[in-house]
């Protein structure tokens, strides 16, 4: 007679357990853990190597024929080019100090979400055709050979890695394991296969400028629209310069921040903190993105879309470049922008702020300020004037982007910018943020809805963080400084810590900026009523702090 | 040995008197008394069956580091734990009190692989722990009714938890369709100024 198994064994606990070593167990591509495949017609027209239909819950990925040659010749061709990815192969002693430094291991543990092994994955691939003891003794030495499985697995947790480096913190030779997953990526592009959230926009980016591949026109009706809206929340309609020639500076920021919500109360932000400088500034709509896909791709993409910021600084004659807020584009510009795309034109030189009168000897050789930089130059120098009660309402903390604060070493600025806007700010726990920072789980090109459950798990240990300081302290909001985050951090902050809303940097800086001649504001750049604003307090309160005092 | 003081009809005499001689416990010894007293053991057995479902190279990560931020996953399962074993036992606990103690937990599992029985079922890996350790004690006490209900507050839990797991997958499901309308916001407001400032066609 049959029987209803008891709960424990539906559980499937360790008796169920494979029993073949951690390499040998291949993941199951489950709806849910992985990201749809790009589009053949997009690989085409990117001019990718060997564009097809696939779809990874198949058994058959349709790889070329050649592919193993495909696949070992691009490693050894990468393996010649960068000399830092044949040191991380090496060196590598299997210490464990990145083991758990993962969001992604954290959340899952699965094994191969270490760090560790997650090199190991490539590592292991590298010693059978590169190392001695590999060639002779094989599987004894913690070789392997290639086959269609050991693709899938790489293609599997290449893009569960958002390459935010928390792990290589931690590592005491300094490995980057963003750096092997960019490769490993790399590699998987060279048969074909990539993933539809990138690779779409690096498509648009292409061939418009901007992620969405909204073209020129449209890009200025939107900014326009945005215009008028800080105009009713202010009374004054700041300026959109766009393409002004001989402009002083060019400001250029993620796309996102013009399309998405809550983004753009950043990007208001910008407009209002430039119109009441008077800067001498211009957008452009063909730099109309700062985020690079291309850097999740591979680095001959990141490359060419990079370029437009040069070419656009040359064609428009402008002194320098102010950067918004932005993730990953910071990392490339902080990282690679020189190399890339260097040196600067020469109508560019090392920025200086019209307003404060700061050289950024930081920025000499780019050429480029980051937004929080340039803030936080204001405000020591005393040349806003801000009332920081206007955002009484949020007890806000920060949330560290990883590239940003580990990828360039921007972890005062914002904090500086941050306790002038709001007179409440808390921190979350110590080993949860500036460089020991965690992920918001969806970084590198994973902010796609089809892995929300993914996302969730990888971004908990922000979310728990955030919960804590929710629960202790009363937070109910966080600042970042990253388009992504803004688009990933308030489904994050929903799941884990319900009731936190979220907002870039420069979103508080405009609530808080008292404009010359602006009408009482009674609602906040989202247009939701400002607590307090019913009362006769004038506009220019005495809260109000900075010029003028 | 008289008519009837047989082993089984000794047993909860005997038990008294151990416990009464090793613990301290007195004639006020109940049910909860009892659970309380194998807390920690029944709370370290549960929290080793939840780790051990998860991979074989990584089961001992999870006990291993006590920092709520290091370790996250297994703070959430060690805050779990207490809080079912608190209602369990039947300490006075408030439903509120133990949602919130469970959230973390619960939002995890949804979140992890596994299917919804797999994900939810970790309570009942404490019902063969209880079994072994409560059960022939409270059975040796005469309090085998309190064993019984402390049985279905796991059961009650449990359904509680999957009410939570559902209101998590929910979420879950409500920030796709969110975030894919947030990303083209402004382009679809945009596009709805365009369509009222043209001209109707003819």
């Amino acid at each position: 007679m049959a029987k209803l198994p008891a709960p424990q064994m539906l559980i499937a606990s360790r008796p169920d357990f494979p029993d073949q070593r951690w390499l040998d167990v291949k993941p199951e591509f489950t709806p849910g853990t992985f990201c749809y495949p790009a589009k053949k017609d997009t690989m085409e027209i990117l001019h990718m190597p060997n564009p097809h239909e696939w779809d990874p819950a198949a058994d058959d990925w349709g790889l070329p024929e050649n592919w193993e040659k495909i696949l070992c010749d691009a490693f050894a061709d990468r393996l010649e080019k960068h000399r830092s990815l044949k040191l991380f192969m090496d060196i590598c002693v299997r210490c464990g100090a990145c083991a758990d430094k993962c969001h992604f291991f954290l959340g899952t543990n699965d094994p191969k979400n270490m760090p560790v092994l997650r090199a190991e994955l490539l590592r292991s691939l590298y010693r059978r055709d590169h190392t001695m003891l590999g060639k002779l003794l094989g599987r004894k030495a913690g070789a392997r050979k290639w086959d269609k499985n050991v693709v899938k697995e790489l293609f599997y947790y290449a893009y569960q890695c958002t390459e935010c480096r928390r792990c290589s913190l931690f590592c005491p030779y300094g490995i980057d394991t963003a750096e092997i997953t960019m490769i490993v990526r790399e590699l998987l592009h060279e048969v074909g296969l990539g993933i539809h959230w990138i690779m779409d926009p690096v498509k648009n980016c292409s061939f418009t400028g901007n992620h969405l591949g909204i073209q020129p026109h449209s890009f200025v009706e939107i900014v326009e629209m945005l215009a008028d809206d800080c105009e009713t929340i202010t009374g004054i309609r700041p300026k959109t310069p766009f393409n002004k020639k001989n402009a002083e500076i060019l400001f250029i920021t993620p796309s996102g921040d013009v399309f998405a919500d809550p983004g753009i109360y950043t990007f208001m932000g910008y407009l209002m903190l430039f119109h009441e400088l008077d800067l001498d500034y211009t957008l452009s709509t063909y730099a109309s993105e700062g985020g690079n896909f291309g850097s999740f791709t591979t680095f001959n993409m990141a490359k060419k879309l990079n370029a437009k910021m040069y070419a656009e600084a040359e064609r428009l004659n402008v002194k320098w470049l102010l950067g918004g807020e932005c993730g990953h584009m910071w990392r490339v510009l902080n990282q690679y922008m020189d190399t890339y795309n260097g040196p600067t034109p020469a109508n560019m030189i090392p920025p200086v702020s019209p307003v404060t009168g700061t050289v950024f000897h930081n920025a000499a050789s780019t050429k480029m300020v980051h937004i929080a930089e340039f803030t936080a130059d204001l405000i020591y120098h005393n040349k806003l004037k801000l009332d920081p009660g206007r955002n009484d309402h949020i007890i806000t903390t920060f949330h560290d982007s990883c590239n940003p604060s580990r990828g360039m070493g921007l972890l005062d600025e914002p904090r500086y910018v941050l306790k002038a806007v709001c007179n409440n700010f808390i921190e979350m726990p110590e080993n949860t943020i500036r460089e020991q920072t965690f992920c918001c789980g969806a970084g590198s090109g994973l902010n796609t809805e089809e892995i929300m459950e993914l996302r969730m798990r990888a971004g908990m240990p922000r979310g728990n963080a955030l919960r804590y300081v929710q629960q202790k302290f009363g937070v109910n909001h966080m600042a970042c400084i990253c388009a992504i985050d803004r688009a990933t951090l308030p489904p994050l902050a929903n799941y884990w810590a319900p009731g936190v809303t979220v907002s870039g940097l420069h979103e508080l800086v405009a609530n808080a900026l008292v404009m010359k001649g602006e009408t009482k504001r009674t609602m906040d750049l989202r247009q939701e009523d400002l607590p307090g604003a019913d009362g006769d307090e004038p506009a220019d309160a005495p809260a109000a702090r900075g010029e003028g005092e | 040995m008289p008519e009837g003081l047989d082993a089984i009809s000794l047993s909860p005499l005997l038990y008294k008197f151990i416990h009464i001689t090793f613990y301290g416990f007195t004639e006020s010894m109940n049910a909860l008394e009892c659970f309380r007293g194998h807390k920690d053991a029944i709370l370290r057995l549960w929290t080793e069956a939840v780790y051990a479902a998860y991979p074989m190279e990584t089961t001992d990560f999870p006990q291993t580091l006590n920092d709520p931020f290091g370790n996250p996953a297994g703070d959430m399962t060690r805050e779990a734990a207490l809080a079912v074993y608190n209602a369990v036992a039947g300490e006075d606990v408030t439903v509120e009190n133990i949602k919130n103690a469970l959230e973390r937990f619960v939002r995890l599992r949804a979140v992890q692989k596994g299917t919804p029985g797999r994900s939810m079922g970790v309570f009942y890996l404490m019902k063969p722990i209880l079994r072994e350790r409560m059960l022939p004690r409270l059975t040796a006490m005469g309090e085998v009714d309190a064993y019984l209900a402390a049985e279905s507050r796991l059961d009650s839990l449990t359904l509680l938890a999957f009410d939570m797991y559902m209101e998590a997958r929910e979420t879950v499901a409500e920030s796709r369709i969110k975030e894919i309308r947030n990303q083209y916001a402004q382009l679809a407001r945009w596009a709805r100024a365009l369509k009222a400032r043209t001209p109707a066609a003819g």
